[in-house]
């Protein structure tokens, strides 16, 4: 069945392969995407000693897709003066980068829609690109607030994408190629070999940057409610404002995937090399011990989780205190450990570079 | 005609497009954007060529951080100024003939059927590694003085920025006693 399965698959056109891969990668991220914003909502609920949702469907399990059928009966307005085309084409640009930079990410060994040598180069040029959907909606909705707001977030990006950068580096020189797919068997042996250990301060840094760029609490001001309503999508509803909201969570998705994948051994079981290889045999505990997409799975689900408990934890930062974190802390963090690293690999210090 | 030449055409016409709309577009937010097109338009050929890397670096440099500010800039413009109002600059029959031109050259190549002329290129030519070591032995010294040349040139222009708001605070004090006497 599987066999013939593949046979159908291989015998379609290439451009219908790649819409099929495709398609197996967006559908899921879609639902992720959308059960994200209902683990936000109960997972801040319980800290804050709430229920959180739980009227629509079973423990309130269709709360995202009533949120959905809202959301997309709703009239998208388009303000006085402001301009349409760009007004509506922003939440593509902001959604556009979030769902292409999925493209090289691999969910288990050789499972990935392009392996590409200049993988992480591809994430970063990418990610890069998000900001074109926050300024242009800023602009276009010709309101105070919305550019504000993105002027806000345009800085913020701008300055902790080069800490996210350095951090990545680091990653580079440590399993020295740009494949994400080869950085993560780099780290292949046991989980003392993750990048985690000699990479700690760069981890940091990048999942610190991660939050800043997905402009999440603590480093939400470009939508701080309290001094610029919503910011950059203050003027947007309907199916704008949603497709806004997925590129959030999407990048939310992706930092947390890379964060997985770069410095925990993505999909690597942390099991590996320690216990015996006998146990890997074992039917269903063998399963689950052994390395797999479940392991990856797994991984990106608790740094999502670090994403909401922050948001629940900490206050907003004030705009002078998230540039000054972003270039006077993070940026010579990065480029102090980078030397150190240096020193590490040419001394051949292991089990990392030996 | 593969699938590979079509994205290659498609991408060709839209880097031609947005760089002729340059020309008679009028205002500056239009006009950025249509050179972020045919940048990234650049960047989708490079890849199309197998050149990851210089296509990554065309997007990475130029598109996200180069252009970004440029737009942070534009956003600070005041939009009531009457010159972006009009659509079109005057020069949009000069920019439509170029457009004409540089189609006209495009189709009469792909109808002589060698519009891409092959170039003997060693496989690694454009990988990471063999990029690093060019760029590191050739190119380091000339990269390191255009950043030093970039860096004299913002600080001129922001030293200039300050005589002349300078200047103009003592005008405007000037102007000020001037009444006060008067």
């Amino acid at each position: 069945m599987f066999e013939w399965l593949m046979e159908s698959f291989y015998s379609l056109p290439v451009v219908m392969q790649i819409l099929f891969k495709i398609t197996l990668i967006v559908l899921p991220l879609m639902l992720a995407v959308a059960y994200t914003t209902y683990a936000e909502r109960k997972v801040i609920g319980y800290i804050q000693v709430r229920i959180g949702p739980n009227r629509v469907g079973p423990r309130g399990w269709l709360q995202p897709i009533a949120d959905a059928v809202k959301l997309l009966t709703k009239e998208v307005i388009v303000p006085t003066n402001a301009n349409r085309f760009l007004f509506l084409s922003a939440p593509v640009l902001a959604i556009a980068p979030a769902l292409a930079a999925w493209a090289v990410i691999p969910f288990d060994d050789g499972m990935v829609l392009a392996d590409i040598n200049a993988g992480l180069l591809y994430l970063l040029a990418l990610t890069s690109l998000g900001v074109y959907g926050i300024i242009i909606a800023g602009w276009a909705s010709n309101s105070k607030y919305a550019l504000l707001g993105a002027m806000r977030s345009a800085a913020q990006i701008v300055s902790y994408e080069i800490a996210m950068g350095f951090a990545l580096v680091g990653v580079i020189m440590a399993a020295g190629s740009l494949n994400v797919g080869q950085i993560v068997m780099a780290q292949e042996g046991s989980i003392y070999h993750w990048f985690l250990l000699p990479l700690f301060p760069l981890f940091l840094v990048y999942f610190i940057s991660g939050v800043a760029e997905t402009n999440r609490a603590p480093f939400d001001v470009a939508e701080g409610e309290s001094e610029i309503v919503a910011g950059f999508h203050v003027e947007y509803s309907g199916m704008a404002f949603a497709v806004f909201f997925l590129a959030e969570y999407a990048n939310m998705i992706l930092i947390s995937a890379l964060a997985a994948l770069l410095f925990f051994g993505g999909w690597l079981s942390p099991f590996q090399g320690i216990v015996p290889e006998s146990v890997f045999a074992w039917p269903l505990i063998g399963w689950f011990l052994d390395s797999g997409i479940h392991w990856f799975l797994l991984k990106t689900a608790f740094f999502l989780f670090l994403f909401l408990w922050f948001r629940a934890t900490f206050p907003r930062y004030r705009y002078d205190q998230i540039m000054r974190l972003g270039w006077k802390v993070l940026i010579p963090v990065t480029i102090v450990w980078l030397f150190v690293l240096g020193v590490l690999i040419f001394l051949k210090v292991g089990p990392w570079f030996a | 005609m593969t699938i590979e030449t079509v994205f290659l055409m498609v991408f060709a016409l839209g880097a031609l497009t947005g760089a002729v709309a340059m020309f008679f577009l009028r205002h500056p937010m239009r006009v950025a954007l249509a050179l972020i097109g045919t940048m990234v338009s650049l960047a989708a050929i490079y890849a199309q060529l197998g050149m990851h890397v210089i296509a990554v670096f065309q997007v990475l440099v130029y598109v996200g951080a180069v252009m970004v500010f440029m737009i942070y800039a534009i956003m600070l413009l005041d939009v009531r100024d009457r010159s972006f109002t009009e659509r079109f600059s005057p020069l949009l029959v000069a920019g439509l003939a170029g457009l004409l031109l540089l189609l006209g050259v495009l189709v009469d190549g792909l109808l002589r059927g060698q519009p891409f002329p092959a170039v003997d290129v060693p496989p690694d030519a454009f990988s990471v590694g063999t990029f690093a070591i060019v760029f590191m032995e050739q190119f380091w010294v000339y990269f390191a003085l255009t950043a030093v040349l970039l860096l004299v040139a913002e600080i001129a222009a922001s030293a200039v920025i300050d005589i002349r708001r300078r200047g103009q605070d003592v005008a405007a004090a000037q102007a000020e006693r001037g009444n006060e006497r008067g």
